[in-house]
């Protein structure tokens, strides 16, 4: 068992084959590599993905077919083209989500640099889906 | 920084695996080449800080979703398949 420091869930412990490994880190935190998917609460449509090194540190995730039916579901984690077809074997795919303090109402998900993670390896991956007229602001509430 | 003047259709190697040619030039713009493996992510250095921006902004996410998760099912409005 591992046990991981946090500032929004206090200590939690977890078998270690629970640590998936992002070899960049995410974009913009090269630093922090390793991470665990935490549940929300079932029925929840949201994870955590919370860092096992800085406390602090954890990204809310939605899946994105949820908010666009067309968003990918293949995304390559070395690599190649997006596709729309499934497949078991692909690696999972999450988009982010941004809630501004005190604006729940307004919160965004990052379509343009979804996360994916290759549950197999357990290693994971920002990717930049360029040029794809994603945007990293989708808004989920249409006002 | 390391600055090299190159003209059209010259390239620059970097590491054994990247190779960037300068394809043609037109007014202020320069369109570029560049050939890396496939594992190697090449993007508009905007796009990535733009993502970075976001990621850092998402990572202050309060401790309790429960709030989010109602107005979202309150409010949510999925695409149609």
């Amino acid at each position: 068992m591992i046990h991981i420091q946090t500032t929004r869930f206090g200590e939690i412990e977890l078998e270690e084959n629970r640590l998936i490994l992002f070899p960049e880190g995410m974009i913009g935190f090269p630093q922090m590599k390793n991470y665990v998917l935490l549940e929300h609460k079932p029925g929840s449509p949201f994870m955590w993905l919370q860092s096992a090194e800085a406390p602090d540190l954890a990204f809310v995730l939605i899946n994105p077919h949820l908010i666009r039916s067309d968003y990918p579901r293949q995304i390559p984690l070395h690599g190649g083209s997006p596709t729309a077809g499934e497949d078991d074997r692909e690696p999972l795919v999450f988009a982010i989500v941004t809630i501004p303090p005190g604006e729940p109402g307004k919160m965004t998900a990052n379509l343009l640099g979804p996360v994916v993670i290759d549950a197999g390896t357990r290693t994971g991956k920002q990717v930049i889906l360029a040029d794809s007229g994603f945007d990293t602001r989708h808004q989920l509430i249409q006002e | 920084m390391l600055v090299l003047t190159r003209k059209v259709e010259e390239s620059i190697s970097i590491g054994n695996n990247v190779t960037v040619t300068v394809l043609g030039i037109r007014g202020g713009q320069v369109r570029i080449g560049i050939e890396a493996p496939r594992d190697t992510p090449v993007n508009r250095t905007e796009v990535v800080e733009s993502i970075a921006r976001q990621n850092e902004e998402a990572s202050r996410a309060p401790r309790d979703l429960d709030q989010l998760k109602d107005t979202l099912a309150a409010g949510f409005r999925p695409e149609k398949t």
